[in-house]
């Protein structure tokens, strides 16, 4: 198993059905392999630093995963051939990859920062609590 | 040797070096844009003083930034 990551732009003017079914075909290839998932994300619609096909926007797709050599080739074979993905690109993060321990040191790492981020929101009650005193002074 | 002028440059640092928290990846447009021109241009090293190791990774980052989109290749672009 290696370690890939997939960003995919879309067209803009695809519906949400179309960004669903790329995502979908993409997943299942990797699955239908035997990858595993690690992280899908949408970064949303972005300004593209420069046109392509025409574009100057682009909706972005990032999928992070575990998986064969060979699915990477599937799918781009299949986003080539797709005229909603107007580009790709696949980077190999890792040649061994345990999807397993990624996964739970993640999980790991989400778990330690919302402690964190609940103390930064504790901290910004205490400021606005501060400002409605001021508030209440004038 | 006694006319000529000479300058010490004050001894730069690398970035990435001192401030183990700052990673490079072609992902973070941020932390590379501080990295080119505003025409989009990698800065050489000698500018900043980053160590070969580093200015290696960030001419790649940028490069694969650049390939998605998310950086221009050339020209200016509004974020």
């Amino acid at each position: 198993m290696r370690r890939y990551e997939t960003i995919i732009i879309i067209r803009p003017n695809a519906g949400e059905d179309d960004i669903v079914a790329v995502t979908d075909r993409v997943t299942s290839i990797i699955t239908g392999d035997g990858g595993t998932i690690i992280k899908s994300d949408r970064w949303g619609l972005k300004k593209l630093a420069y046109l392509i096909k025409k574009e100057s926007q682009g909706y972005y797709i990032h999928i992070d995963y575990a998986g064969q050599p060979g699915s990477v080739t599937e799918i781009e074979r299949i986003l080539k051939i797709d005229d909603r993905c107007i580009k790709f690109m696949t980077v190999k993060l890792a040649a061994a990859c345990d999807p397993a321990a990624v996964i739970a040191a993640m999980e790991a790492a989400a778990a330690a920062r919302p402690t964190n981020q609940d103390e930064a929101i504790g901290e910004e009650d205490d400021v606005d609590s501060d400002d409605e005193d001021t508030e209440d002074d004038e | 040797m006694a006319g000529r002028k000479r300058i010490f440059p004050r001894q730069k640092v690398c970035r990435f070096c001192t401030d183990k928290k700052l990673v490079i990846d072609y992902k973070e447009v941020r932390t590379l844009k501080n990295f080119v021109t505003e025409r989009g241009k990698i800065i050489p090293r000698r500018i900043y003083g980053n160590c070969a190791k580093h200015q290696r990774k960030l001419t790649e980052a940028i490069k694969m930034a650049r390939q998605i989109a998310l950086m221009p290749y050339s020209g200016t672009t509004q974020y």
